[in-house]
């Protein structure tokens, strides 16, 4: 092949792959909305045609035609303003979106705005309704191609000027699933939230033990362990309880830092007392007193996760409720295999001794970190 | 599809009346039964959201740029409409504006904007407007295939104005579609009086010669064109002559004669996408397939040309056909998922060529005849019929084809092979039931 006859062949290879590239075609004006809502939260993604955005509020910043990145996040507050003017969800009243994120893509007809959003509800349990008015003032043949999850039930619609108002039940989410849906968050936040379970597991250390003229003894009888991991859990529970109902009816609002800073001392309070004996026999007054203080740190949690305005009392019972089937568990699996264990060196020694003195150091980092906003340790 | 079906010629009134798009996107008529399924299958034609990282990167380029005449032109009439949005004069003159601008490039956006833009005018029509405003709603309904809610804006913009021809024009056109040919020729014959400005001629003749070569009179349609050929100084109005004067002679068998017209409306270096459409469709049904993808390459943004262009790449074993054949993929799930089924047509021919189901083909034929009845629509479920091996349901072809004794041989061929198939068929369960 001559080098000329290559040269043409190599523009005709070009030509065909520069072909290739993905044309935009002309397409009527339709908008991608993808909403999730589980409950009170709500996310979800927008996806709004650039060409779209330009006609109504104006991108092309510098008047060249083209559409750059940097035009388009310089207005990235105004799209989201005027998006989320134009959609309203609704579920026992308005919920309350906001853009988190802003990305773009490309669809068959060209590159669009991409707004992930999130917010809650006030009703995790009524039907939601959704009034879309994206771009119809200007647009007649605008659609907006909706994909609804709505716990866990997918719905498709097409919104149009005629049909911009939807509205969808919910799936017959019973009070009871609700209550077993809150138990097993409940017994979730027990297990993850590590400072609860090391202040648990530091107040059961001693129970089947007694402290008797400066020495540690095993105690007699399983049952007299038991009575005093009873009173303990009981007294925990109580206290919790009460201080998650009242900051999760907004009764009491406490700063997280203090709560998060005061749960750390909690630990370290109730690991030095196995090391330095202070409090005996009414340990289920130092479980009930920092029991308060867990409950606020509680109560974070559930703020998090969101009440149901319609099921709030049952929502909290089943929080609750979850948070002590959460420390029986812990309780459970702990009690036999230490009152076997009471009495030997690795007891006393490794896991009386040791586990107190690690959990000591460990709630120290935590309460150095907590109240003073520091970065001890990693994650 | 952006098919301009410019079903008349002319720039006769009102800056033209090569406006019918009688295949053009409808995006109303919404059917939500087959929606909730389709929606979900988008995401296979979406990329992966990103952040891009340079503030330079060209994200999208406008269609009409700053500047240029367009731009200039739009601005000063979108400043007008809203200088006054009550009234209805600024207001038609940018509607007008932007169904020009849909026609030319054959996007559907603009539809949008002159329909949202009169709809307040819609309401309140004055007196004097009514005859416009009302032709204008008309020709949005017959965009979105709402063809009888066309046909009554029309008729209502008639008898406000009896003199209005691009009522009396339209409404011809979509009797013209809908085979009904004795009432297309009463506004064709209606439209001779009208006017008597340059081009009115070709108007009447173009409506009046249509409706003769779909009602079985080729040759009669053929004099009717020919006598306004003669006639017609307008670069448009040849066009529009020359291109349906190839198709007749096409239907004819005379291809030497649609050759030359065909090339004499080339030569008059217009971009029309009814002229490509049917000038491709010639050189396919002739096995021409260089020259179609000569004719088509740029086009690609045209789904009814890319359709055309995809046929020849295809049958070329092009490398760029897969990807071709991808992208209308998409185009088409993207249409469904708005519920358009102005895409039907062409989404046939697609299954039926090159989707590989021709049960699906035969579907959507169906779907289109019922709105459309022009011999490629009946080509197309006629071809679908018989090769879903359901000859049966290709009746409403063969209905079509007996009253109006249409005279193309390639149809009329493929009427008896769908007819022989319905009288084959019987045995066929017979000799299965014969097998032990």
């Amino acid at each position: 092949m001559s080098a000329r006859r290559f040269l043409v062949a190599v523009l005709a290879l070009a030509a065909t792959l520069l072909t290739a590239l993905p044309v935009s075609a002309h397409k009527a004006s339709d908008s991608y909305l993808s909403v999730n809502v589980k409950g009170l939260a709500v996310t979800g993604q927008w996806d709004i045609a650039l060409r779209d955005l330009d006609f109504a509020i104006g991108l092309d910043a510098d008047g060249s035609g083209e559409i750059t990145w940097g035009e388009v996040s310089a207005r990235h507050d105004a799209i989201a303003i005027w998006a989320l003017g134009r959609l309203t969800l609704a579920r026992g009243g308005a919920c309350e979106i906001k853009v988190t994120e802003h990305l773009v893509d490309t669809h068959t007809d060209g590159a669009y705005a991409v707004l992930r959003f999130a917010g809650t509800c006030p009703s995790a349990t009524q039907s939601l309704s959704i009034n879309y008015r994206l771009l119809f003032d200007i647009d007649a043949l605008h659609r907006g191609l909706l994909k609804l999850d709505l716990d866990g039930v997918t719905h498709a619609a097409v919104l149009a000027p005629t049909t911009g108002t939807l509205a969808v039940k919910a799936g017959e989410t019973s009070h009871l699933a609700q209550f077993v849906q809150y138990l097993v968050e409940g017994v979730w936040h027990i297990w993850i939230g590590f400072d609860h379970i090391l202040f648990l597991l530091a107040l059961l250390l001693p129970a089947v033990l007694l402290h008797e003229a400066k020495r540690w003894h095993g105690v007699a009888t399983f049952r007299k362990a038991g009575a005093e991991v009873l009173w303990v859990v009981t007294a925990f529970t109580v206290a919790h309880s009460i201080t998650l109902t009242l900051a999760a009816l907004q009764i009491v609002t406490l700063p997280s830092r203090w709560v998060e800073s005061a749960i750390a001392a909690s630990v370290v309070l109730a690991a030095a007392n196995n090391l330095f004996p202070l409090v005996q026999g009414r340990r289920w007054l130092v479980a009930f007193s920092f029991g308060l203080i867990h409950g606020f740190g509680f109560a974070s949690v559930l703020a998090d996760l969101g009440l149901p305005k319609d099921a709030l009392v049952l929502s909290l019972l089943g929080f609750n409720l979850g948070v002590e089937l959460g420390q029986l568990a812990i309780v459970a699996a702990f009690l036999p295999v230490a009152f076997v264990l009471r009495d030997t060196p690795f007891y006393r020694k490794i896991i009386f001794l040791g586990g107190s003195i690690v959990t000591l150091l460990l709630a120290l980092v935590w309460f150095i970190e907590r109240a003073f906003d520091l970065k001890l340790l990693s994650g | 599809m952006n098919l301009h079906h410019n079903l008349f010629p002319g720039q006769a009134i009102k800056g033209g009346l090569n406006l019918l798009s009688l295949h053009a996107p409808r995006a109303g008529l919404l059917r939500a039964t087959c929606l909730a399924a389709l929606v979900f299958l988008l995401p296979s034609a979406l990329a992966a959201p990103r952040v891009p990282t340079d503030p330079a990167e060209v994200l999208e380029r406008l269609p009409i740029r700053p500047g240029d005449t367009k731009a200039r032109e739009v601005s000063a009439l979108r400043a007008a409409a809203s200088a006054n949005p009550e009234d209805a004069v600024p207001a038609l003159k940018l509607a007008d504006y932007w169904y020009d601008l849909a026609m030319a490039r054959g996007d559907p956006r603009y539809i949008g904007y002159a329909e949202a833009l009169m709809t307040p005018h819609f309401v309140h029509a004055e007196r004097g407007r009514m005859a416009a405003v009302l032709t204008l709603r008309g020709q949005l309904r017959q965009y979105r295939h709402d063809f009888d809610g066309a046909l009554a804006d029309f008729s209502a913009a008639i008898k406000a104005d009896p003199g209005f021809a691009l009522a009396r024009a339209w409404r011809g056109a979509i009797h013209i579609v809908q085979a009904r040919y004795a009432e297309a020729s009463a506004d064709c014959e209606a439209l001779k009086p009208l006017g008597g400005k340059q081009g009115t001629d070709t108007l009447s003749a173009g409506c009046t010669g249509l409706a003769q070569a779909y009602g079985g009179q080729l040759a009669a349609a053929q004099a009717t064109m020919e006598r306004a050929l003669v006639r017609a100084t307008d670069p448009a109005n040849r066009l529009w002559l020359h291109g349906h004067l190839a198709e007749v002679m096409q239907w004819r068998g005379d291809l030497k004669a649609a050759e030359k017209h065909y090339l004499a409306a080339l030569s008059l270096n217009i971009e029309d996408s009814f002229l490509l459409t049917s000038r491709s469709e010639f050189l396919l049904d002739q096995g021409r397939h260089d020259e179609v993808v000569k004719l088509l390459s740029g086009w690609e943004s045209s789904d009814t040309l890319l359709l055309r262009l995809t046929f020849a790449e295809t049958a070329l074993k092009l490398p760029i056909a897969a990807a071709h054949r991808r992208t209308m993929r998409d185009r088409f799930a993207a249409a469904r998922a708005r519920g358009d089924t102005t895409h039907q047509a062409d989404e046939a021919r697609f299954e039926l060529q090159l989707g590989g189901s021709p049960a699906r083909a035969l579907e959507l034929a169906l779907g289109n005849f019922k709105d459309q009845r022009e011999p490629r629509d009946a080509r197309v479920l006629l071809e679908a019929a018989i090769a879903a091996g359901d000859a049966a349901a290709a009746q409403p072809a063969r209905d079509w084809l007996r009253a109006t004794g249409f005279e193309d041989p390639l149809i009329r061929r493929l009427g008896a092979a769908s007819l022989a198939q319905t009288k084959a068929k019987p045995a066929a369960p017979a000799a299965q039931g014969a097998k032990p």
